[in-house]
This record gives structure tokens, C-alpha cells and sequence, in this order.
């Protein structure tokens, strides 16, 4: 198959060989809408893994501005185009203004397909989300929550987006250590397969859960968090994406994908989330 | 080598406590102090182990010797020793190698927090920082989550469900109900603990401990100076402890905490004794699920078998295979989580001197365990004392 239409890391997909087309599936009324932990990063992201699940190795692409850089290389271990590598880069990637991105091969003109949209939002649930991510994002909101720097978060950045562990011999380790059980250092990087099944799950009461998301754990009604057996081995815990929806038991397949986490010190945290399949 | 033994024990109450830092201490201190039988000074102490996650907003660098400086032990060698919820049980272990390797006499370990003079969002921060903080937090989790996962699994992996849980919440509610010291001193009902406010699913409030202030200190001493002291030692027979990942997901189960197996079976070792033999046992139930895998874990019952130990009401007063928290628990007699540890000792302390009023009394009690966990389970020390040195 050449092209096609389908649902991709729970967003709208329509592709071919030469372009990759994302949107949201939320809409507010005429108007296609972010849900709540997704933006153009996100999208982005999906976008650049769909291509490289069609066989496709892009090394670098030129990202609209809106994207952030540094976090999609994280998840995707492809690099942005600056100005001196832009000419060498085949693919660049587009934002609409309707929570769509298009990735798409440089100085092809194609004709895009329209999605149907498949999720009506409420109004006034997407207006408090969208505000409460705003004032999240305000450098003078300082969250009480349990403090992981913007230097111990990028640490963990590849591990924590494209799933990136060690192989210490037979064993499969994520999240990585420093050292291994032989007290070596050791990389041996692997990535692992975004997939697993919930072993455990917990929704937490907005009261109870912790301060970094008290602006958006009440509109949310709670947060729920799956424990993940992941199919490679390791295990994790994860929050779900698009927290109001989510109705999860023991033993249901979930796949992993980026999405916002929470905002701090005018920064957003990236992270997978897990959405059942 | 020299034997060890706890000479005197004191407490505040625990709860929404008026006092301060400073007084809480003094108060536990002085408790302590007068716990003594025979003559005490505290210019006879030669080092203290104060345990505190420093959580309210005082005191954060350098508390110990805030502490000692209010309890009349100005000059004497101390620390703040920091495990989290087992901060005072790890403290206590602290103080027993210090005698126990000839450097010490008379050593005091002890612990505190003052966790209600904070906003609730403040609270919610200093609840989550000894979990898992850079993987789990980000997935949405403080510890009422993290004990909600390990119940979910549980209830699914074994024959058990929330009812066994309410049990556990019901026993400790009617034990702490009998003690003066508790934060929660009444009782609940089956109906009443089953339809709790949901906190973090399937645990509701009435599976989750309380949020405490409180001070606990207790007095250990070297076998050559004991007799100074008491006729009635109680002692230290047992000390074990171990670590384990701080996160869940780095564990291969998480339906048994491997460094309370660990630290128990170190502690029975030491102490030539087995859970068989163990009268009363004050168990970190920081949640209930966590009374109900540590019942496994402790050797009380079998693997799988705690929600019927908790049915069959086998942890009761005076009534089941041991008494399980007879001062309530953390459940009931309250958490201030640097204290808890300690406060164990004292609840024990008394208990095997028969030093605790008639209905709350363990008959015949002669030996006693005592389980302090660190956050999830990433550190855990595990006590046994008892009326006889061996």
C-alpha cells in the first residue's frame, strides 16, 4: 500500500510516499483542537515515527517554528536543520494553525486529504485545560511538586521519549543506570517497543495527586496511572493520555506515546503516556 | 560483644500538635528522660540519632543539633539521619552499632516531624519526595498511588479484596481508639471504612494514614551501664535492615517488599527467634495494603495469605495469632514520618514492661518486632526486642 488513512499514536493519519499528514482528533465546534496533553511537538513526533515505520530514514529535517527542537530530538534521534545543514535536508516539516502538522518531503507539491474529525470537546473543559497549561507555562508559577531540574529532566530525556535502555547481557534494563551490576559503566543502548500490558492501574482523586498537576488534575477528574509490563521485559509506570477518557483493567495492550506531562519554570515536560489499543 | 538496651522511651501525642520543633522534642525528650527508672542524666548520653525527612517549615539544615541544644544535650556528638518514613528506625539501628561497637554507653535515637504547619500544596510537595521523583512523580504518583498499585495487583494475584483491607483499617482504628497518644483516637465500622472517599483506587481514606505531627525518643544503653538505669531493660535482640530499588517498576513484584523480607530475616537470624515466637509486632502501615504485605513479608502468615489473616482478624489484641499495632498504627495513632520509627520502640517498650493501660495491654507479652519502612519499600529496618537479653 502506498498511502492510506488510519489512526496513529491517537491521531488523525492520512500518508503516501511522500508526505505525512497528523492531526488531532478533537474538534470545538468548526474548529480542530488539541486535546489535553497534545500540542505541535507531539504531533511532530508522531509524524517523524510514522515515517520511520513506513522504512523510511530521514537524518535530518527542518521543523516550523512551534516545534520544540530539542525534545523532538529526543524522542526521534533525528536531528533539526540549522541554517548550515537546512540544503542537506530532505524533509521539512509544517504546521497548520488547526492542530495539524504535515511532514513532507522538500519541494514536493502535494494535495492533502481531508480527515474527519471524531471527538467533540467540551467548550468549556478545552478553555480551562488551554488556560491552565497557560498559567502553568508562566515563569511565576512555581509548583510545590517534587522538583526534577530542566538538567536531571534532559538527562533522562531519551530514555523518558523514545524508550531508550541498556542490554547488560542477557538483561534488558530501562530506565538506564548509571552503572551496571558488575559496577561498569556501560551503555549499550537499545530502544525499546512502545507496548505492554497493564499489570496494575490507579486513578488518582485531584486531591491526592501531586502538586504539579493541580491546576489541571481537577478538570481532569483525577489522574490515571497504568503500571506497564512492557513487551520487551522492563516494566514502568506511566500517566494515561487524555486523562478523562481512560477506562483501563488488568491485562489491556497499551502503546506509548509523547505527550505534555507538565509545565515548570516556563518549560514543558515531554513524556509517554499511555493509550490502550 | 556488648548487648544492648532500650532504658527508657518517651513520646509526644501525635496529631495537629500546638507545639513547635523545639517543643515537640523537648516534650519527647523529657519523656524519655523521666521513663528512666533509676537516676538519668542527659550529660550521660555520648552520641544521638535524630530522624527527620525535615518537613514542616523550620528547621532544615543542621536539626539535630537545633534538637539537642532544647533537650539539655548541648556538646553531645548527633546527626540527622534521613530514611524517609524510616528515618527514626534507621536512627535507632544507628544508635544500637554504636554501642554495639564500643565507641558508645548511652546513646539516644529519636525522630520527629512536624508535617500541619504547612498549605496543603506544600504538603502534597514534602508527601512525594521520597518516592520515586524523576520516573514515577512524572507519571502522576504520590504514595497513595504507588500503595494503590501494589493493592490492585495484589487483589489480583491473590485470593483477597479491598473488604481485607477495611479489616486491617477497622483493627487498628479500635486499637488506636484504646491509646491516648493516637492522632485518630475513636473507632470506625466495616460500612464506614468501606465507603471511604476514594484517594487513589481501590484505596480510600480509611486505607491511608494520617498526616501527624509528633516526636518519639528512646534511650539505649551498653549491658555494663543497664543496671544503673532499670531492672526491668528491654532488649535489643535484633537488628536487621536492608534497601531495595526506590522505584516500583525497577522491583520484580510488587506485591511483597523485598527489603522488609530481607530485614526480618537478618533480625530473626540475629535474635535466634522466629515470627512464631513474636507476641506483638508494630507494622508500618503507612497504608493498609502495606500492613497486609508485610504480614507476609514479617513471616506472619504465608505468601498470599494476608487478606485472610486481616478476614480472620489473626492481628487482633490479645485475640489472633500476634497483635499487630496495638497503638493503632500509623493508621491510627497517626505518621509523623521522621518519628514513626522510634515510636514503635516506645509502643514496645512499654508494652513488654506492661507499662500500657488494661485494655490496650498485650498479656504475656515478653517478645516484640518492630517494622519501619522508607517510602515504598526502597529501605526498611526491622527491630526485635524482648524481656529476656537471649
Amino acid at each position: 500500500m502506498t498511502s492510506g488513512t488510519d489512526v496513529w499514536k491517537g491521531y488523525l493519519l492520512a500518508w503516501n510516499e511522500t508526505y505525512t499528514l497528523i492531526q488531532s482528533p478533537f474538534s470545538k465546534g468548526d474548529d480542530r483542537v488539541f486535546g489535553a496533553d497534545s500540542d505541535y511537538t507531539t504531533l511532530a513526533i508522531a509524524a517523524l515515527q510514522h515515517r520511520v515505520s513506513l522504512g523510511d530514514t530521514i537524518e535530518c529535517i527542518s521543523l516550523a517554528e512551534g516545534v520544540n527542537g530539542s525534545i523532538f530530538t529526543m524522542a526521534t534521534d533525528v536531528d533539526v536543520a540549522d541554517e548550515s545543514t537546512y540544503d542537506s535536508c530532505k524533509w521539512d516539516l509544517l504546521i497548520g494553525d488547526d492542530a495539524t502538522v504535515v511532514l513532507v518531503q522538500r519541494d514536493i507539491q502535494i494535495e492533502l486529504p481531508e480527515l474527519v474529525t471524531f471527538v467533540e470537546v467540551d467548550e468549556d473543559f478545552h478553555l480551562a485545560i488551554a488556560s491552565a497549561w497557560e498559567k502553568e507555562l508562566q515563569d511565576a508559577h512555581v509548583s510545590q511538586g517534587a522538583y526534577v531540574s530542566s538538567s536531571q529532566y534532559n538527562e533522562g530525556g531519551v530514555a523518558r521519549m523514545a524508550l531508550s535502555g541498556q542490554q547488560f547481557g542477557e538483561l534488558l534494563v530501562w530506565p538506564p543506570r548509571q552503572l551496571n551490576e558488575k559496577g561498569d559503566r556501560e551503555d549499550g543502548r537499545v530502544s525499546l517497543t512502545p507496548t505492554g500490558n497493564v499489570a496494575s492501574w490507579t486513578k488518582l482523586s485531584a486531591s491526592g495527586a501531586p502538586s504539579e498537576f493541580s491546576l489541571r488534575a481537577p478538570l481532569l477528574g483525577g489522574l490515571t496511572t497504568v503500571f506497564l509490563d512492557l513487551d520487551d521485559g522492563p516494566k514502568g509506570v506511566f500517566l494515561m493520555v487524555d486523562d478523562e477518557d481512560n477506562d483501563v483493567k488488568i491485562g489491556d495492550a497499551v502503546e506509548l506515546v509523547v505527550r505534555r506531562i507538565y509545565a515548570q519554570e516556563g518549560m514543558i515536560r515531554y513524556g509517554l503516556r499511555g493509550r490502550i489499543i | 560483644m556488648v548487648d544492648v538496651a532500650v532504658v527508657g522511651a518517651g513520646q509526644t501525642k501525635y496529631g495537629n500538635h500546638a507545639l513547635g520543633l523545639k517543643g515537640m522534642w523537648a516534650e519527647a525528650a523529657l519523656n524519655a528522660f523521666e521513663s528512666v527508672d533509676g537516676d538519668f542524666s542527659p550529660s550521660q548520653i555520648d552520641e544521638a540519632f535524630i530522624g527527620s525527612i525535615a518537613f514542616g517549615g523550620s528547621q532544615l539544615g543542621n536539626t539535630a543539633a537545633l534538637l539537642t541544644e532544647h533537650s539539655a544535650m548541648d556538646g553531645v556528638p548527633v546527626r540527622r539521619v534521613e530514611n524517609a518514613c524510616a528515618s527514626s528506625g534507621f536512627a535507632f539501628r544507628d544508635a544500637w552499632m554504636a554501642i554495639k561497637s564500643g565507641q558508645a554507653d548511652v546513646v539516644v535515637a529519636g525522630g520527629i516531624e512536624k508535617m500541619n504547619d504547612l498549605t496543603p500544596e506544600r504538603k502534597r510537595f514534602w508527601l512525594g519526595v521520597s518516592g520515586d521523583t524523576e520516573w514515577e512523580r512524572l507519571a502522576g504518583l504520590t504514595f497513595p498511588g504507588t500503595y494503590a498499585l501494589m493493592a490492585r495487583r495484589y487483589f489480583h494475584e491473590f485470593d483477597s479484596n479491598h473488604d481485607d483491607l477495611v479489616h486491617i483499617s477497622v483493627k487498628n482504628h479500635a486499637h488506636g481508639a484504646m491509646n491516648p497518644l493516637a492522632h485518630i483516637q475513636k473507632q470506625v465500622s466495616f460500612e464506614k471504612a468501606a465507603g471511604g472517599f476514594m484517594v487513589a483506587d481501590p484505596l480510600t481514606l480509611y486505607d491511608c494514614c494520617p498526616t501527624s505531627d509528633g516526636a518519639s525518643c528512646v534511650i539505649l544503653a551498653a549491658d555494663h551501664v543497664v543496671k544503673q538505669f532499670t531492672d526491668t531493660p528491654v532488649w535489643v535482640r535484633g537488628s536487621g535492615a536492608s534497601s531495595d530499588r526506590l522505584a516500583l517498576h525497577d522491583r520484580p513484584s510488587i506485591t511483597q517488599l523485598k527489603a522488609t523480607a530481607e530485614a526480618s530475616k537478618r533480625a530473626y537470624q540475629q535474635s535466634g527467634i522466629t515470627p512464631r515466637d513474636i507476641d506483638l509486632a508494630e507494622v508500618h502501615d503507612c497504608f493498609t495494603i502495606a500492613e497486609l504485605m508485610a504480614t507476609e513479608d514479617l513471616g506472619f502468615a504465608q505468601r498470599g495469605q494476608g487478606g485472610a489473616f486481616a478476614r480472620e482478624g489473626r492481628g487482633m489484641l490479645n485475640q489472633g495469632d500476634v497483635t499487630i499495632n496495638s497503638s493503632g498504627g500509623l493508621k491510627s495513632k497517626g505518621h509523623p514520618l521522621g518519628a514513626t520509627g522510634t515510636g514503635q520502640i516506645v509502643e514496645v517498650f512499654k508494652q513488654l514492661r506492661g507499662q500500657v493501660a488494661d485494655g490496650r495491654q498485650v498479656r504475656d507479652a515478653e517478645t516484640a518486632l518492630t517494622h519501619n519502612v522508607g517510602g515504598s519499600g526502597a529501605t526498611c529496618a526491622v527491630h526485635v526486642l524482648g524481656r529476656e537479653r537471649q
